[in-house]
């Protein structure tokens, strides 16, 4: 007669901990995974398009200029132009911009570039100091919607920061300019 | 560069003269630093978070007793007892803006600071309190300042969010900042007009002239941790 | 076999470590993963920065100027009106906490209809048949009756309009702040001496020495940040020019007022009027134009427990000064003499002419409009003849504010309809019939007259900051909606009433019409010209009689309660105005009585025993804090705890003093609270306060 195994030994417990194990790992590595794809849209809104047809970037983000955030769009914005555009009667995704405004709806855009809580970031001293906005959001001519750039993490702001001159590494340098 | 030139060294003067001990100031400062409330049992356990503590002292017997007032906060030592003793260096002391920085995304809550802070500033964020806020009472938080989680020490910051944005305001427009421009929550709330803050370095600032006065004394001298926070002795029977 | 056990364990453990660390790093809390940008954006809107608005802080009738800062749509946080007359920038601790009034998770979301009054399970309705409602009681004529709170002034205007051209009952307008100041005294001593019923406004900035009678003008009375702002003026001295001011204060105990005066003389509760009329017989050997009475000064300072020599030294120092003041405040007013006392205070400004100069006494230009507790009185009485078919309710809370004594609960069960406008679901609305809540202050239009906190006119202009979060209505909306005076909305009606002012002129701005006028009033947070009213000065009146205080039966201790940061309880909801230490107690979130060491221990009591406070009228019960500056006769309990509803954040805190007060009138219809005799009685059980000063439960000590 066998010994009964202790629960521990019993073989669907060792089953369900491991898959346990790579539900909960998958998970994460998922997770990691997820936060540098781009997100779904609303609307596939084409970057190549507007920014190749010439439409600098600070008109519709004109915060970057002189505020912390850039901005997004008001649809009133998208519509003052699109409502003279013919191909707004005939592209789906531009019937999705004339349902939002219609309706007098936002539309529910998804942050990409978004930095985390304890991160404050100023648009405008980066572009009075004449970083251009490809600098850190890539090659707008060459994207569709907006696509994070991998590894942006705080070794990526020092390693801009660190080739300024040497008299504004203390500030640049300082825990508090970015968090507090 | 014009904009590297004199960052400042910023001090804060505290007139005790005039403080009345309404506790605005703590309010102010509770609402603007998304400082959230512990309820009442931790509160008897002394774990409220509230950056300025209004220390009250009697003094004498009925009926010649007497209280003082004294609100306290981080006195952003220039020699911090806290910044040598943080193991994971989250307790730094600011090179641009001469004060005490906690770093909330290091910290990893060994206490370390607040148990060798002589003035019992820092606070510890025993459980997620301002997780915990119910909606939607969360909507007041303020965007400029991190809302912290649990296990993470924090304390007094002289409000540098509105530092950062009053030089940005002013690097935006080319100038230098304006003496008072900048202004802590507490200041600008105290009705008695009894805290001040300002460049040190400016000789005309109203800091500055405050810091002349014959009754400046600042908290623990001895120890040499060179506060930044300096107290005006009241001029009747109290105040320290 | 363990080994691998623990290294599973441990795999186990990392892969949470690391699932919690991808979701704590997107943790929204300040700010939003979508971003919903404006369809229409306004044009002062810039993107990412915060846009402020001007309007005015209605937690108590002050009337101070607020400039809100708002962020996405969100009010983040109340700064004050720099440009503002009453406060210039300042706010108090209640004013800072607007915002959690306004997010406050319990408030009333919605109308609805109580099946039964005193549960709290709610039926919906509809704002149409709410209208039908409200319309249907307000053609009842006199048999509708209102009870409004001191702010705001334009609903008041409006209600009293009403009662005018609709014949409904005329409008009463009380509180718990006017019940501690006895503030229908101090106006009607006001009317007996200048012969205009309006509120003094005493320019402490400019004083030399200031003399207060209980009044706590730093804490709570009248107009708090203004007096504040007076007091920092009066405490600096500049050279040669001006001499640091100073503060005698005479008072039971040392309130954070007293606490910073020169001198505090604890005198018993009630004694103040016969110390001023003692004063008064000093100061006029001493030259001043007084009338004598028959008060004999040694007589008058035993009574009031302090020593002779003290009250002479006060005579001196008041004769040698050239700008004093006397303040009275409402501990020395809430007694059956409250208005001998009031006049005898007043009446000792007068004789060193500098009413209405720098330094002085003068009237607030704004009408006192408060009713007296005898008008409240009178309407209980009213509801309980069966008189009152409908009662509205709107910024008060009788059930928790008035006295139990005056059984406001038993003439509520006589109203056929309760109609309750509360924002928040406090005592009264769980009464009320029906609920058609309000706006909450910072989503409301709306002006307050400020109230005595400058000399100057002064009316300051309440806009909405943010867009309502529920489906509440303005009620000024909801009377209009019955078609009974002529104005379409709030807004219109609000223009109307500042006509007057449009063609005064002499403000901090002019305009031509009311649209630039209206703009521009909001823009500033309100209008104010530098001309106030003066008071004619006054021949020198008849002394008052001189009234003893009450005598003390054994084992009865006096009783002081006194309002805290708390206001009128309406703040017990703000868990900041909780959580924020009383300065003189650090004590949180809690109710306590004060007592003196020396009696506590003759009593055998300690910190937090848990001890029975009993009056005629009622009893309390409250946790014991050894206070070493209260008169060993007296007992204190601060005001503003103690409510059964009101919300997660005020419920079941504490006890509610207003239960043992006596409801007993004075001369001026003013709630006779000083009066209230007490005995204590310990429990036996322990209840330990949450207090800053001490670590109770980490160290084991109280």
């Amino acid at each position: 007669m066998k010994k009964p195994l202790p629960w521990w030994q019993r073989p669907w417990v060792r089953v369900t901990a491991g898959l346990l194990v790579f539900i909960v790992l998958g998970g994460a590595v998922g997770g990691i995974y997820l936060s540098q794809q781009p997100p779904e849209q609303p609307i596939q809104f084409p970057h190549n398009f507007h920014v190749g047809s010439g439409i600098p970037c600070l008109y519709c983000h004109p915060g970057a200029q002189w505020g912390p955030v850039a901005g997004l769009p008001t649809s009133d914005k998208c519509w003052g132009c699109h409502q003279q555009v013919a191909k707004t009667n005939t592209s789906p995704e531009l019937q999705k911009l004339a349902a939002y405004v219609k309706n007098n709806e936002s539309i529910p855009w998804v942050p990409v570039f978004i930095q985390p809580d304890h991160v404050h970031f100023n648009h405008r001293p980066h572009v009075a100091a004449g970083v251009t906005c490809e600098t850190c959001h890539g090659d707008m001519t060459k994207m569709t919607v907006a696509e994070p750039i991998r590894g942006q993490n705080m070794g990526w702001c020092l390693d801009c920061h660190s080739k300024q001159e040497k008299e504004k590494w203390t500030r640049l340098s300082d825990c508090a300019t970015c968090h507090y | 560069m014009a904009e590297e030139t004199n960052q400042g060294v910023w001090g804060l003067v505290i007139d005790l003269n005039l403080c009345t001990g309404c506790n605005a100031c703590v309010t102010a400062c509770a609402m603007e630093n998304n400082i959230p409330w512990v309820g009442e049992e931790d509160a008897g356990y002394g774990r409220s978070m509230s950056w300025i503590n209004m220390q009250r002292y009697w003094e004498g017997e009925y009926p010649e007793v007497s209280p003082s007032y004294q609100p306290v906060m981080c006195q952003q030592c220039g020699r911090a007892p806290c910044e040598p003793v943080c193991p994971v260096f989250a307790t730094v002391h600011s090179e641009s803006e001469q004060i005490n920085l906690q770093v909330y995304n290091r910290c990893i809550g060994t206490r370390y600071c607040a148990n060798n802070c002589p003035y019992m500033a820092r606070k510890f964020n025993w459980f997620d309190y301002a997780y915990n806020i119910p909606e939607p009472m969360n909507y007041y938080l303020n965007p400029s300042v991190t809302v912290r989680r649990r296990g993470v020490m924090e304390k007094c910051t002289f409000c540098v969010q509105r530092i950062h944005d009053g030089q940005e305001n002013a690097r935006a427009q080319g100038r230098a900042v304006i003496d008072g421009e900048i202004m802590t929550a507490c200041q600008q709330a105290c009705p008695a007009d009894a805290i001040i803050f300002g460049d040190m370095t400016d000789p005309e600032s109203q800091v500055s002239q405050a810091l002349r006065s014959q009754r400046k004394y600042v908290l623990l001298e001895e120890l040499g941790t060179q506060p930044k926070v300096t107290y005006l002795k009241g001029e009747g029977y109290y105040g320290g | 076999m363990s080994d691998s056990i623990s290294r599973r364990r441990f795999l186990q453990l990392t892969g949470l470590g690391a699932a919690a660390a991808v979701m704590t790093g997107c943790g929204p809390a300040s700010r939003y993963v979508v971003r919903r940008p404006y369809t229409d954006m306004p044009e002062y809107a810039r993107l990412g920065e915060s846009t402020y608005y001007a309007t005015t802080c209605t937690e108590c009738p002050a009337g101070c100027g607020m400039i809100m800062r708002t962020f996405e749509g969100r009010a983040i946080k109340a700064e004050g009106n720099p440009a503002h007359p009453v406060n210039s920038g300042k706010l108090c601790s209640r004013g800072l906490t607007a915002v959690q009034g306004l997010y406050n998770p319990d408030r009333i979301k919605g109308p609805a209809r109580r099946a039964k009054r005193g549960e709290e399970s709610l039926a919906p309705l509809s704002w149409d048949e709410a209208l039908g409602e409200v319309k249907t009681a307000l053609s009842a004529g006199v048999k509708t009756a209102f009870l409004l709170g001191l702010a705001p002034d334009h609903l008041y205007d409006l209600v009293s309009e009403l009662a005018e051209t609709a014949g409904t009952a005329k409008p009463v307008r009380y509180g718990a702040l006017g019940m501690f100041e006895a503030r229908a005294t101090l106006v009607e001593a006001a009317r007996q001496l200048f012969g205009e019923a309006r509120f003094p406004f005493f320019d402490v900035a400019g004083a030399d020495l200031v003399i207060s009678f209980g009044a706590n003008f730093l804490e709570t009375w009248l107009s708090p940040v203004a007096y504040t702002r007076g007091y920092s003026q009066f405490r600096r001295s500049f050279g040669a020019d001006k001499a640091r001011g100073y503060f005698i204060s005479f008072e039971a105990r040392r309130s954070l007022t007293s606490g910073v005066a020169d001198e505090w003389h604890p005198v018993v509760p009630g004694s103040e009027g016969l110390l001023a009329l003692a004063l008064a017989n000093l100061l006029a050997e001493r030259g001043w134009n007084l009338p004598v009475s028959s008060v004999d000064p040694a007589a008058a300072a035993e009574a009031a427990g302090i020593s002779l020599e003290a009250l002479t030294a006060v005579a001196d120092r008041a004769a040698k000064a050239a700008r004093p003041l006397f303040i009275p405040g409402g501990q020395a007013l809430a007694h059956s003499a409250g208005l001998e006392a009031a006049r005898s205070i007043l009446a000792l400004n007068l004789p060193k002419g500098t009413l209405g100069q720098s330094g002085g006494m003068s009237l607030s230009p704004a009408a006192a409009d408060a009713a007296s507790m005898k008008d409240v009185q009178a309407l209980v009485d009213r509801m309980n003849a069966g008189q009152v078919e409908t009662l509205f309710v709107h910024g008060v809370n009788p059930l928790f504010e008035l006295p139990a004594g005056l059984n406001f609960a038993g003439a509520l069960g006589k109203v056929k309809r309760v109609i309750s406008f509360a924002t928040y679901p406090d005592e009264t609305a769980l009464q009320a019939d029906l609920l058609l809540p309000d706006h909450s202050a910072l989503e409301s239009w709306g002006y307050q007259r400020t109230l005595a906190g400058t000399a100057a006119s002064a009316i300051a202009a309440r806009q909405p900051v943010v867009v309502p979060l529920y489906d509440t209505r303005s009620s000024v909306d909801v009377l209009l909606s019955a078609g009974l005076l002529p104005y379409a909305d709030e807004v219109e009606f609000i223009q109307s009433r500042l006509l007057p002012v449009l063609s005064a002129g002499g403000g901090n701005f002019d305009a031509a019409e009311i649209e630039t006028f209206w703009a521009r009033f909001l823009q500033y947070g309100g209008w104010w010209s530098a001309q106030g009213a003066q008071p004619a000065a006054q021949a020198a009146a008849e002394a008052a009689q001189p009234v003893q205080p009450q005598s003390l039966g054994e084992g009865k201790f006096r009783l002081v309660v006194y309002p805290t940061q708390l206001g009128d309880g309406s703040g017990a909801n703000r868990p900041w105005l909780q959580e924020t230490p009383n300065t003189s107690t650090t004590v949180m979130w809690n109710s306590w009585v004060e007592i003196n060491p020396k009696t506590a221990e003759e009593l055998g009591l300690h910190n937090d025993d848990v001890v029975l406070i009993k009056s005629d009228a009622g009893e309390v019960e409250a946790s014991v804090y050894l206070f070493p500056a209260i008169r060993p006769d007296t007992l204190a309990i601060p005001f503003g705890q103690g409510h059964t509803a009101l919300g997660r954040y005020a419920e079941g805190r504490g006890c509610n003093p207003a239960e043992v007060l006596a409801p007993v009138l004075n001369a001026a219809g003013d709630l006779a609270l000083g009066d209230t005799l007490v005995s204590i009685t310990p429990t036996g059980r322990r209840r330990p306060l949450s207090r800053y000063e001490s670590k109770v439960g980490v160290y084991g000590e109280h």
